[in-house]
């Protein structure tokens, strides 16, 4: 798959944030 | 200092479980079929997959701060610190996702554009959003009376929601690098293979799942700081 460095890294980073936002709000009480 | 009635409660409890398994079901489709059922573009290979997700968290940007400004208006109509709550949650949600599509866009750019950043009008009046509701974030920490900083906030929030379409119809207004719109078109059928757009499709409804719960979750946190905090 052609440039797949980049796909990689771009669904990495909105699936790691998305995570890290839920797991922020788990930690705040949710 | 101005009283505050907040009232007790948790008013969104039931739904956010089934709202979890329904956002995380849907996420997971979404992500198989942008990563693997939908064709490859003729023109720019593999790396606009990466469309699945920034044209989602835009709309859903977008709409986060459409929901910023509607509950602004409901909290300087009704002073129901409900109305507070929801947008500073959506604000919240809204500067995550921000950020998130800046950044895949971003990296969508490099092999595409040859460029990770370019001052064209898009990025910029996006970056202008981005920094925007931050600073609507970070102004709700100014004040440590209640009705003062929802009320400040509010009126932001109200005026902040102009840069939303000026955002959208940039491409249109100035000679831009960014591409048209190519589903939200005047006058014009969405501009794509239709497999393309039902991946595009799943992937909004995936996202639209995610920021519901989001919103749940920081609501409830939101009045549970109100009572702690601010009731009389």
């Amino acid at each position: 798959m052609d440039n797949l460095i980049f796909i990689v890294a771009a669904f990495a980073i909105v699936w790691g944030a998305l995570l890290a936002y839920l797991i922020s709000l788990r930690a705040r009480g949710v | 200092m101005t009283e505050t009635t907040i009232p007790r409660g948790n008013t969104l409890p039931r739904i956010r479980p089934w709202l979890g398994i329904a956002a995380a079901a849907s996420f997971v489709v979404a992500s198989v079929m942008a990563l693997f059922w939908a064709p490859t573009d003729a023109v720019q290979g593999n790396v606009y997959r990466i469309l699945y997700v920034h044209v989602p968290l835009a709309w859903l940007a977008y709409f986060a701060f459409v929901v910023v400004f509607l509950a602004s208006v409901g909290w300087l109509w009704t002073k129901n610190p409900l109305f507070d709550a929801i947008a500073v949650s959506s604000a919240e949600i809204g500067v995550l996702f921000t950020g998130l599509f800046l950044v895949a866009g971003s990296i969508w750019a490099k092999p595409t554009w040859g460029v990770w950043w370019t001052w064209e009008p898009r990025l910029v009046t996006t970056a202008i959003m981005f920094v925007m509701y931050v600073g609507y974030l970070l102004l709700r920490g100014l004040s440590t009376d209640f009705s003062r900083r929802a009320t400040r906030a509010a009126v932001f929030g109200i005026i902040a929601v102009i840069d939303v379409p000026i955002v959208h119809l940039s491409v249109l207004w100035a000679n831009s690098l960014h591409q048209l719109p190519t589903v939200l078109r005047a006058g014009g059928a969405p501009a794509l293979d239709s497999s393309m757009l039902l991946t595009l499709m799943v992937s909004l409804g995936a996202y639209t799942l995610i920021y519901a719960y989001f919103m749940t979750a920081r609501v409830s946190l939101e009045r549970a700081r109100q009572v702690r905090l601010w009731t009389t």
